[in-house]
């Protein structure tokens, strides 16, 4: 039995050491073998992982890169599932909600983080831990730029819960999906600033009805009951405010990147910057490995690609996510010419671990509303 | 072998197969559901008092139990007139074009519900999500949300799905109702209101109230409609909520719900039962009378057999249209203009649906094909065999309580919603139990939890093919001295063999076209073909969406097609 164990010892600190062997290795000296590997399999919560995949697959031949694009929600209960199952599920992990991703994946150690060495440098510490965050993505207030042509209708949140925009503001249904729950939490989070906010709007103080703690819950509360159109995907919603030839088309939440299929679809989505107290969140997208990788050394590989190469705009790993409305971590990547720059960008930037402690009570607040 | 399995098939030959039924039945029905209600009960799990009585009951209960009870009514009272109605056309009068009639009354049912939903969708949605409309709106009309979303779109859905199962057991009852009685009544000069009421609604009552009841339990345990259908207006029945409390991490609420809905279902349909048994006397009346006359339509003919055919292409041909439709034009709002192939098999072009390849490139079709066919079968397969060895232990052996067990156990997968179901398998296959590996993530659970689903219908199928064989061929052959399995190889099967196949076909269509369990057991490695096609239509790919749904429903027409071959004139034995 002590033999066993002191075996079992000794191998779990060989691995242990060999992991981090592993995370100080250059891509070149990953190669060897993440070749032998062959495989490396990435759960993905966008559908642009489908590009990574074939530009990976072009710059490493022989490593195969199995993609799953999942909903971030969808993601987290198949990790923790698996992990209770003993399988490995994906190598690596690319994911949004960094709330739930931090306490209930991080800290249990179902993933576990990893920063490539070539671009350690470029990175701000908050980037780089506890996860590793790849670009920075929103879910702010977007209109139609054809139907309003002057700029955006709404410069106040609180216009949303007005009669004249009664049935017109769409988003996903924050219960099924966690940027949208961590949107919610944002404002209640930020209650005093929708307090004065709400003074801008309506030039009195505001006055909470029963049920409502804060102006957050207030706003949420005033937002549902203006008959928000809840659907199940961004892509609904960005038709629904996108599309061209429209006379009162609604405004809701979605993603600012999301304007870069504007020409492709026909939509006219655009940005409503100018809003009180902000438009909406700004959040990072993570790269994190399964904490026992089938394929450790494509794993890491992986991830070094999705980080960018040393071009200013990071080459073919990182041109699905070189858009306007995407902001990369690296600070070496040079901002996209049509963006907003982040410095002026009105957006909230999350704290995770704050939105993590009232996301739960902000989810019951609002399956009481709906 | 004989020497090895005779000692078996002795012991079988008693109680043994009933008793080993009864424990595949505990394995696969009960031991789930049990795990689910056991995990709730933790004295540190608050979910009960969440879901029945806090802020949160309203919505989390009350009011999705309240748009259940409203769909699984309404859908129920809808299939049973609908259903009925083409069924006393079809067998009781002189309708023009009988058969024809009753093979498209059947067909609905093979039609996937959410394909059902989405045709509704590409006609009737109006610009309350999505830039545009459906049909309608491209029309110029402006639909209202009542008919686009929410209550009335859903319960229309299911009516359209659900009617078949309605059709085809009154059908069966009324072909039983004794024309000596109907053709005496009318000599002693009863009105035909008189006979209606006096001798076929009698005879039919029980096969309404179980068409009825199917129907419910389908429309309750539904989701794909609801969650298609129902969310931009936030209507949320209990399975939607199910569904949403388990993706978002809160499984015991969703456990708890997944018990108050089969509770709900259990008590409507033992309610329906009740009524059943205490009617029972009449459904022996028919005995061996003359076929069932034919009332003659006489001036309302025209119009009826115009009803019957409007429903049916209401209800068949045109969704199956509009998906096509659907699936060939670019733009929801003119659904017969500018037709594509590309959805079916254009190449990747960055200029066109972002880029996304029609899905005969889309790697992951073939791969589901083959998993959805393999699974299909497989599944098909496994629940046949285990329900007709159920039927076999059923109608040979009565064994006290075992048997009554064995007969409940395997029907009550009926009254289980499939996301509640899944869920269950989750909870007691999804970890590791002693020795044995966890199964989460492979298609063996999604297997075994899709047999569990289709026994009642494979049991009925088997019982239905088992009764026809008279047990005086089965007594001989004990006589002269043949085991279980010589029995059963030799005299069961070969004579069971074509209703088994019909049976084989509806189970198997039937599992390609579920989403209801897939979507929660579904492994990311090896989509399904339903999974597919949600995954599109979720993500705003509505024509891929219709195009993978028109694959589903073209092998489940082939299958479908096969089945009735099979079946030839015993067109109304399934169900």
């Amino acid at each position: 039995m002590r033999r066993i164990l002191t075996a079992t010892a000794a191998f779990l600190m060989t691995t242990a050491a060999f992991a981090q062997d592993l995370d100080s290795k250059s891509a070149a000296d990953l190669l060897p073998q993440a070749k032998q590997e062959g495989k490396v399999t990435v759960y993905a919560f966008t559908s642009r992982i489908g590009r990574v995949e074939k530009a990976f697959e072009a710059a490493y031949p022989g490593i195969d890169m199995v993609t799953f694009d999942m909903s971030s929600t969808e993601q987290i209960a198949r990790i923790k599932s698996e992990a209770q199952a003993g399988l490995a599920g994906a190598d690596v992990i690319y994911i949004s909600d960094a709330p739930v991703v931090l306490t209930e994946l991080f800290a249990n150690k179902l993933v576990a983080p990893y920063v490539p060495p070539r671009v350690a440098g470029d990175l701000a510490e908050g980037f780089k831990s506890p996860l590793l965050a790849q670009r920075l993505s929103t879910k702010v207030l977007m209109y139609n730029e054809e139907a309003h042509p002057q700029g955006s209708p709404v410069k106040n949140l609180w216009d949303l819960t007005k009669p004249e925009w009664k049935g017109r503001v769409i988003m996903v249904d924050p219960l099924q999906r966690g940027d949208y729950l961590d949107l919610m939490t944002e404002i209640v989070l930020k209650s005093d600033e929708m307090a004065t906010a709400y003074e801008a709007a309506f030039g009195k103080k505001i006055e909470l009805t029963d049920g409502n703690e804060n102006a957050g819950q207030q706003f949420i509360t005033n937002l549902f009951a203006n008959d928000l159109v809840l659907v199940g995907s961004t892509d609904d919603v960005n038709k629904a405010i996108g599309a061209k030839g429209q006379e009162k088309p609604p405004i809701g939440f979605t993603s600012y990147s999301d304007r870069r299929d504007n020409e492709d679809e026909g939509w006219a989505l655009q940005v409503a910057n100018d809003v009180a107290p902000s438009n909406g969140i700004v959040f990072p997208a993570l790269l994190a490995l399964n904490s026992k990788p089938a394929n450790p050394a494509a794993a890491r590989l992986a991830v070094d690609f999705m980080m960018g190469d040393d071009s200013e705009t990071g080459g073919d790993g990182f041109k699905p996510f070189y858009v306007a409305g995407d902001w990369a971590t690296r600070s070496d990547i040079k901002p996209h010419k049509d963006a907003i720059p982040l410095a002026d960008f009105k957006g909230w930037q999350m704290a995770p671990e704050e939105t993590a402690k009232i996301r739960a009570e902000v989810a019951d607040f609002i399956l009481a509303l709906q | 072998m004989t020497t090895l399995l005779g000692p078996i098939g002795s012991a079988l030959n008693k109680r043994g197969l009933t008793l080993a039924m009864a424990l595949a039945l505990v394995v696969l029905v009960a031991a789930p559901l049990a795990t689910i209600l056991v995990q709730t009960l933790y004295p540190s799990s608050a979910a009960w008092g969440d879901v029945l009585a806090s802020r949160l009951s309203q919505n989390l209960f009350w009011r999705p139990t309240i748009n259940t009870m409203i769909i699984g009514l309404g859908v129920a009272a809808g299939c049973v007139l609908l259903g009925g109605f083409l069924a006393w056309l079809v067998v009781m009068t002189d309708i023009p074009g009988r058969p024809a009639i009753a093979f498209m009354a059947t067909l609905p049912f093979m039609i996937p519900s959410f394909a059902t939903a989405l045709a509704w969708g590409t006609v009737f949605r109006n610009g309350r999500v999505g830039g545009g409309g459906g049909l309608l709106e491209g029309l110029g009309f402006a639909v209202p949300d009542w008919l686009s979303w929410g209550m009335t779109p859903t319960i229309v859905v299911l009516i359209a799905h659900y009617y078949s199962l309605a059709f085809t057991v009154i059908a069966a009852a009324l072909a039983t109702v004794n024309g000596d009685l109907v053709e005496a009544a009318q000599m002693t000069g009863a009105s035909r209101k008189r006979i209606l009421f006096g001798i076929v609604l009698p005879v039919v009552t029980p096969a309404i109230i179980a068409g009825g009841s199917l129907a419910f339990a389908g429309a309750v345990s539904n989701f794909a409609a609801p969650a298609l259908l129902g969310l931009p207006v936030r209507m949320q029945t209990l399975s939607t909520r199910l569904f949403g409390m388990i993706e978002i991490g809160q499984t015991e609420r969703g456990y708890v719900l997944a018990i108050l809905l089969i509770g709900i279902s259990a008590i409507f349909l033992g309610l329906g039962n009740r009524m059943l048994s205490g009617r029972r006397s009449f459904a022996t009346i028919g005995g061996k009378g003359a076929k069932p006359r034919c009332f003659a339509l006489g001036g309302a003919r025209l119009p009826l057999t115009m009803a019957a055919w409007v429903i049916c292409i209401l209800t068949t041909i045109l969704p199956i249209l509009l998906l096509v439709a659907a699936s060939l034009a670019p733009s929801s709002l003119s659904l017969f203009s500018d037709w594509t192939l590309h959805y079916w098999i254009g190449s990747s072009d960055p200029a066109f649906a972002r880029g996304q390849p029609g899905i005969f490139h889309n790697p992951l079709l073939l791969s589901a094909l083959t998993t959805t066919l393999i699974l299909g079968a497989s599944v098909a397969l496994a629940a046949n065999i285990i329900g007709i060895l159920i039927a076999v232990a059923l109608t040979r052996q009565k064994v006290p309580v075992l048997s009554n067990l064995v007969s409940q156990l395997s029907f009550l997968p009926m009254l289980l919603p499939g996301i509640a179901f899944a869920a269950a398998y989750i909870a007691l296959y999804g970890a590791p139990i002693g020795p044995l590996p966890a199964l989460y993530g492979t298609k063996l659970l999604l297997a075994l939890a899709l047999t569990a689903a289709m026994l009642p219908f494979a049991v009925q199928t088997g019982r239905a093919t088992v009764s026809q064989i008279s047990g005086d061929i089965d007594e001989a052959a004990r006589m002269t001295g043949a085991g279980f399995f010589r029995r059963l190889g030799a005299i069961t099967l070969p004579l069971a063999a074509r209703g088994l196949a019909a049976g084989l076909l509806i189970t198997f269509v039937n599992v390609i076209g579920d989403l209801a369990i897939t979507i929660l057991l579904y492994t990311p490695t090896s989509p399904l073909l339903a999974v597919l096609s949600y995954s599109y239509a979720s993500d705003g790919f509505h024509q891929f969406a219709n195009a993978v749904t028109l694959v589903i429903l073209i092998i489940s027409m082939l299958a479908t097609g096969a089945a009735t071959l099979l079946r030839g004139r015993r067109r109304q034995s399934f169900t």
